[in-house]
């Protein structure tokens, strides 16, 4: 589980570009579950997403994974709980240009242990679940912002994530693309991960357990499904 | 641990491709700047190397005649007198000069004969023919230098006639060519008979133009050599000192290249780290990426070690061939005269050019660390950021 108390974030303190982008944010997410972060863009959703993703350090407030007061520890700890347990789906899709797209799924697990060739086999059965195979040796800057975004997708799950954390991931996708990461996000709860969601979209609201939305980097409205 | 350490290294080649312009960039200034600093220190090297087998064939002493500061002729007494001096075993008369001009110019040497078995260390460097004999004082003998040989074009058993100063011409036959192991030692040298030099310069009787001693080896030769400046108007110079000397000379002039060239190095790391800068962005944004990832900060920073080690040692060594190539093939065009500074430069002449393991482990650590140094620490700054912030900024 994990909680947020009176999380805050503010970038550049104390200066005329001061900005809140995140206030008092507090927050649950149990395991197996979806929980959404729904509201207006500049509301802090995704501020929230990387505190909790442990990828941006908050200014004041705490951050508890089952319990345990992780805010401050060492950059080192905190980039090994990423690389162990955390997938991350950016709303800029953030892929690495110069690379296919399976090179952009296969780097991140470079930082492991292991012949990240092991990881190929699984990578081609999300890209074929996604309908992209065909364009998995194309550079991604060659794919649509679509295609982008399911090369994102794929990259985020291939390790088998415990939490995946998502900013948006149906904003470039089609219809039936994205019915088929609500498909995969309930299937991926249903398997005990933990999902959490940045979105507008009211159809991944339907699937959620829990919704909280935000406004000017508060939490205003808190729903359990 | 192995297979993650594998992964960075591929991950750096594939870095180096992708990052191509700064590749590029960064190989080729280092490159040009180490051949050019490896052409200095090797033929630097080398010369140090030549003087050193030059001084080993040298004597234990050598003694002239100093009067005013100038150096005059030693009269010949002054051998009876040394001769005398405890640990003293032999003092040879000898008569020496420069003669020539042009492509013609030469060292003549003229040694005592009588009692050669003292043969001061040339008949192992004779090449082909022989060296001299007591029986060739008088008959025009001469062994040559290999260098000087071949401008004269000349060969064992020819007969060549010298110009002397005074405009005489003095007919010698070759009876050997000394190899071309001490290039600089040898190389312009033409050895004859003490009694045909002394006809060759026109030296008076009485008179030497030095004379050189050789010790008992259980006497300390600086005890020797103290003893012998007791002597009036002797100046003694030992083989340490003259090696000494030597090395004064190639390592003065090669240190004043070497460090305008070092100079050139620092300018080339700051090229180095401007193309750092040019991909900052790119690189700032890939960063914060990987740590997302869970890549760490020393694993960041590996995978820019291995990038700057490929990219340096590869630049080195290309740029070390490049140096020796220039040094063997071109003669090392401009640094020769420069390191040289005296001497008159044939086109025959082979610059001598020795690789050591301080000079090659001196190259590579002038390429590698600045090159480290000029991306690790970028990528270190990034990698101690927050991945989030690393990457709007980038984005920003």
């Amino acid at each position: 589980m994990i909680e947020t108390m009176n999380l805050t974030k503010i970038y550049n303190p104390g200066t005329p570009r001061e900005v809140v982008a995140a206030r008092d944010v507090n927050i649950r997410i149990d395991d197996g579950t979806i929980t959404i972060l729904r509201g207006p863009s500049g509301s802090g959703k995704t501020t929230v997403l990387s505190m909790i993703g442990l990828i941006l350090t908050p200014s004041s407030g705490r951050i508890l994974i089952d319990g345990e007061n992780v805010t401050r520890y060492s950059d080192y700890w905190k980039a090994l709980y990423r690389r162990m347990n955390v997938g991350f789906i950016f709303q800029h899709i953030n892929l690495l240009p110069g690379y296919t797209a399976m090179e952009n799924v296969l780097i991140p697990l470079l930082c492991l242990d292991e012949d990240v060739l092991n990881y190929k086999n699984k990578a081609l059965e999300l890209f074929k679940r996604l309908k992209i195979t065909e364009r998995v040796g194309n550079l991604v800057q060659q794919l649509s912002g679509g295609e982008q975004q399911r090369v994102a997708l794929v990259r985020a799950l291939v390790r088998d994530p415990k939490i995946i954390l998502a900013d948006e991931p149906t904003v470039f996708v089609d219809e039936e693309t994205a019915r088929i990461v609500f498909e995969m996000f309930g299937e991926l709860r249903d398997q005990g991960k933990t999902v959490v969601v940045s979105t507008h979209d009211p159809r991944l609201i339907k699937i959620a357990d829990r919704v909280y939305t935000m406004e000017k980097g508060t939490v205003v409205r808190e729903q359990e499904a | 641990m192995l297979k993650r350490h594998r992964n960075f290294f591929h991950y750096a080649l594939d870095c180096l491709k992708k990052y191509k312009t700064r590749t590029f960039v960064v190989l080729i200034a280092f490159t040009i700047a180490i051949s050019m600093l490896s052409s200095i220190l090797f033929l630097k090297d080398g010369l140090e190397r030549e003087a050193e087998l030059s001084v080993s064939l040298a004597p234990d002493i050598t003694v002239s005649y100093l009067q005013g500061g100038r150096v005059l002729l030693l009269p010949s007494s002054y051998i009876d007198k040394a001769s005398e001096i405890k640990g003293v075993v032999r003092a040879l008369p000898r008569i020496w000069g420069y003669d020539g001009k042009g492509l013609n110019t030469y060292t003549v040497r003229g040694l005592d004969l009588s009692g050669v078995e003292v043969d001061y260390g040339f008949s192992n460097l004779v090449k082909k023919g022989r060296f001299l004999v007591p029986e060739d004082a008088g008959t025009g003998s001469i062994v040559i230098g290999e260098l000087l040989a071949g401008v004269l074009k000349v060969d064992v058993g020819d007969t060549m006639i010298l110009l002397s100063e005074s405009i005489e011409a003095n007919r010698f036959t070759v009876v050997g060519i000394f190899s071309s192991e001490t290039t600089i030692y040898t190389a312009d040298l033409i050895v004859m008979p003490i009694d045909d030099a002394r006809k060759f310069f026109k030296i008076p009787e009485g008179y030497v133009t030095d004379m050189i001693i050789y010790t008992d080896p259980e006497v300390p030769v600086d005890n020797v050599a103290a003893e012998l400046s007791t002597m009036p108007n002797a100046r003694v110079l030992t083989k340490d000192i003259l090696l000494r000397g030597y090395k004064a000379a190639y390592g003065g002039r090669g240190g004043f290249l070497v460090t305008f060239w070092v100079i050139l190095l620092s300018a080339v790391a700051l090229v180095c780290f401007s193309q750092a800068t040019i991909v900052g962005r790119e690189s700032m944004f890939e960063v914060g990426l990987l740590k997302t990832f869970g890549f760490t900060t020393l694993d960041i920073i590996e995978i820019r070690l291995i990038e700057s080690l490929i990219l340096g040692v590869f630049s080195a060594s290309l740029g070390m061939v490049i140096g020796i190539v220039y040094d063997i093939w071109f003669k090392a065009g401009i640094f020769a005269q420069s390191l040289l500074g005296w001497a008159f430069l044939p086109a025959e002449f082979h610059m001598p050019v020795y690789v050591s393991f301080p000079s090659v482990f001196s190259l590579y650590a002038v390429t590698v660390l600045p090159l480290l140094f000029a991306t690790t620490v970028p990528a270190w700054l990034n990698a101690i950021t927050d991945p989030e912030l690393a990457m709007r900024r980038a984005a920003a």
